[in-house]
């Protein structure tokens, strides 16, 4: 993402996977924000790297963590934020601020159950795009209950529910409440308090939202774009060095 | 590559019995060897793995000495009184990790039915245990103080060597009171007894004053190092207090732990003096780091990211001197003090006090719980201190990690745990 630092205004931005170098990820994304935003690199100012590849991105001027720059990018859309939760396709976290400034984090653990990939895997399984997971989510009552925390063992769960028959969209849910239900655990864990933001692609899926809003009782609060909030929030940091 | 890589890619390749026992032969007959490299960067650190060698050297030589395996909160002092050569299995789990060869003990604990939930000290122990790559001891000493996985590991390894008979548990009671200090005492006093009668030492109590003296002597200069501490911003290079398990525990009463602390003040007073005429008083000071519980003992980013991000570790909570002086007339009441006298030991109250003076003492900025992997009594008391440590509005990180196991531990988790978590000290003002 390039932020005009004068006056804080996204002049473009790119996404992509990042396959199996972060290093040539990070350096294709930047120059598809440079063409975008019609610059050159000299005109860049200062550079965050961000993200589990922060580390391996020669370019930039300094790395940050995920933590900092997912709360710095959503404070700077809602600027009273107490609680930012962010799943992402690598791992989850939430973050407590006070005062527009992380005081405390809960990242999961090390498996995969409570992140994207979690759901990407199981739509894979179940032959269902993605994408209809948040419409299923809403119209379906009931839900199958899904046991597992570990993708893999969920995934054989899936197969094995689909085989005892149970009707697919009561999986989905039952899926999407699996995620919800562990996040909620990791809020309640840091502490509860609005107004609460989430990021990360998975806020896109309406459905993990409203299964979040159930559980913990509260209204979230979603960016336009929330996949690209940790960016958004790198570069709001550059400011500072730049 | 150093001799150091060499010995490490070497015993990656021949982990057996007669290779370990031959490398550990030349690195004992050569302490010098080992210390080749970074050691020389820390006097310290030197002395550390010169001791550590020799006294690996002890246990593995056919000489006359019976060997006593212990764990780690055993009176140590009990077995030098005696003359036996302590061995301890869990300090020797964290050598696989450093050596690089954990996974191969612990794929071999796994092997033998090992729970995976069991800590990896314990399993990696077991692991090399079955390998048969430790001396063979004359009895186990074991306790329930603050570990709960050593006193039927130690068990188990006592049915291995066929010697369950020559398995003792100090049983130390949850409370301190004038019966349970009754009961420990009697029952220091009866193993010590039953041990000299097994291996044939006989009781020697102007030995064992002596022993408690250097003791005394130990911690008196442990204190010392403790208290300096409160005072320094930089550490030298390679010098790592989360690494001096061996000399706290295992050596106590031994003229080397004395040796090792005095030498360890005397080099961090002339590092703080030196420092003080460097730097003067630094503009930017670096947060202080108060560490809870171990460390992985193979090779980690940890600490590189907390100097990176201009951090140290102040202190760690395995380093406090928790007990009172001993008395050398009253050998097994003073050993049994200190075994009632341990932070770990009883309510978790017990231990949330002492973290609490620690980072106050210590001025701290942060706390860093290691969440090692199957060690309960520290995992456990995880949410009463980041709780009790948020009234003084420290923030406490919670790591969940493996000391012993790479493989169960996810390395880009913790960096980005541990570097967010700085980032946001170093955020306050």
């Amino acid at each position: 993402m390039i932020l005009d630092g004068k006056n804080n205004k996204i002049l473009s931005y790119a996404i992509s996977p990042t396959g199996s170098s972060s290093k040539n990820a990070a350096k294709n994304a930047f120059e598809d924000t440079l063409n975008k935003a019609k610059l050159k690199s000299r005109d860049i100012k200062a550079i965050i790297a961000t993200g589990y590849g922060r580390i391996n991105i020669p370019f930039a001027d300094k790395n940050i963590t995920e933590i900092s720059c997912h709360a710095r990018g959503a404070i700077s859309l809602f600027p009273d934020l107490k609680t930012v939760i962010d799943i992402g396709g690598q791992d989850s976290k939430v973050i407590k601020l006070d005062n527009g400034s992380p005081i405390d984090f809960l990242m999961n653990d090390k498996c995969a159950a409570g992140t994207g990939r979690f759901l990407e895997v199981m739509a894979k399984a179940m032959e269902i795009d993605l994408e209809n997971f948040a419409p299923i989510f809403i119209k379906t009552d009931g839900k199958a209950d899904i046991t597992s925390t570990c993708t893999v063992f969920a995934e054989s769960e899936i197969v094995s529910l689909i085989g005892q028959g149970v009707d697919k969209d009561k999986i989905i849910k039952g899926l999407i409440y699996s995620i919800a239900n562990r996040i909620t655990s990791m809020v309640e864990r840091i502490g509860l308090e609005e107004p609460v933001c989430m990021t990360g692609g998975v806020a896109k899926n309406l459905g993990v939202v409203k299964a979040l809003e159930e559980n913990l009782g509260v209204k979230i609060k979603i960016p336009d774009e929330p996949q690209i909030t940790g960016a958004l929030g790198a570069a709001y940091l550059a400011k500072n060095i730049g | 590559m150093g001799i150091k890589d060499r010995l490490k890619t070497g015993i990656q390749k021949n982990l057996n019995q007669k290779y370990i026992k031959r490398l550990l032969g030349i690195i004992a007959k050569k302490p010098i060897l080992y210390t080749y490299g970074s050691a020389f960067s820390s006097v310290s650190d030197k002395y550390l793995n010169i001791f550590t060698i020799e006294s690996l050297r002890d246990a593995y030589s056919d000489n006359s000495h019976p060997v006593g395996f212990g764990s780690l909160f055993v009176p140590y002092e009990m077995l030098h009184a005696l003359e036996i050569t302590p061995f301890p299995p869990e300090v020797m789990a964290g050598f696989t990790a450093g050596l690089g060869i954990a996974s191969q003990t612990i794929k071999q604990s796994a092997s033998n039915w090992y729970s995976q939930d069991l800590c990896t000290f314990h399993r990696s122990a077991s692991g090399a245990l079955e390998l048969d790559v430790f001396p063979k001891p004359d009895f186990i000493l074991a306790t329930n103080l603050a570990c709960d996985a050593a006193q039927k590991s130690f068990y188990i390894y006592s049915k291995k060597y066929g010697i369950e008979k020559n398995f003792y548990l100090i049983d130390v009671p949850y409370h301190y009171s004038k019966e349970s200090l009754k009961y420990l005492t009697g029952q220091l006093k009866n193993i010590y007894m039953d041990i000299s009668s097994k291996t044939g030492r006989e009781p020697d109590y102007s030995k064992f004053r002596e022993v408690i003296n250097l003791s005394n002597e130990f911690r008196k200069w442990a204190i010392k190092v403790n208290d300096l501490r409160k005072d320094l911003t930089e550490y030298p290079p390679y010098f790592n207090a989360l690494n001096y398990i061996l000399p706290f525990h295992v050596l106590s009463g031994t003229e080397k732990a004395v040796t090792l602390y005095k030498h360890m003040y005397r080099e961090l007073k002339k590092y703080l003096y030196t420092q003080q005429e460097k730097n003067g008083s630094k503009k930017n000071p670096p947060k202080r780091i108060l560490w809870l519980h171990l460390k992985p003992y193979y090779k980690s980013e940890i600490f590189d990211i907390l100097k990176k991000e201009n951090c140290i570790v102040s202190f760690e909570e395995i380093n406090y001197v928790y007990w009172p002086e001993l008395d050398p007339l009253k050998p097994f009441e003073s050993l049994a003090k200190k075994m009632l006298s341990h932070f770990l030991g009883g309510k978790i109250d017990n231990r949330v006090n002492v973290i609490l003076d620690l980072a106050r003492e210590y001025k701290i900025d942060g706390v860093v719980l290691f969440s090692h992997w199957g060690c309960r009594q520290s995992n456990g008391g995880a949410r009463i201190i980041k709780d009790n440590l948020k009234k003084l509005s420290i923030p406490t990180l919670v790591i969940d990690g493996d000391c012993v196991d790479r493989n169960n531990s996810s390395h880009g988790q913790i960096k980005t745990r541990m570097q967010g978590f700085l980032e946001i000290l170093n955020s306050k003002t």
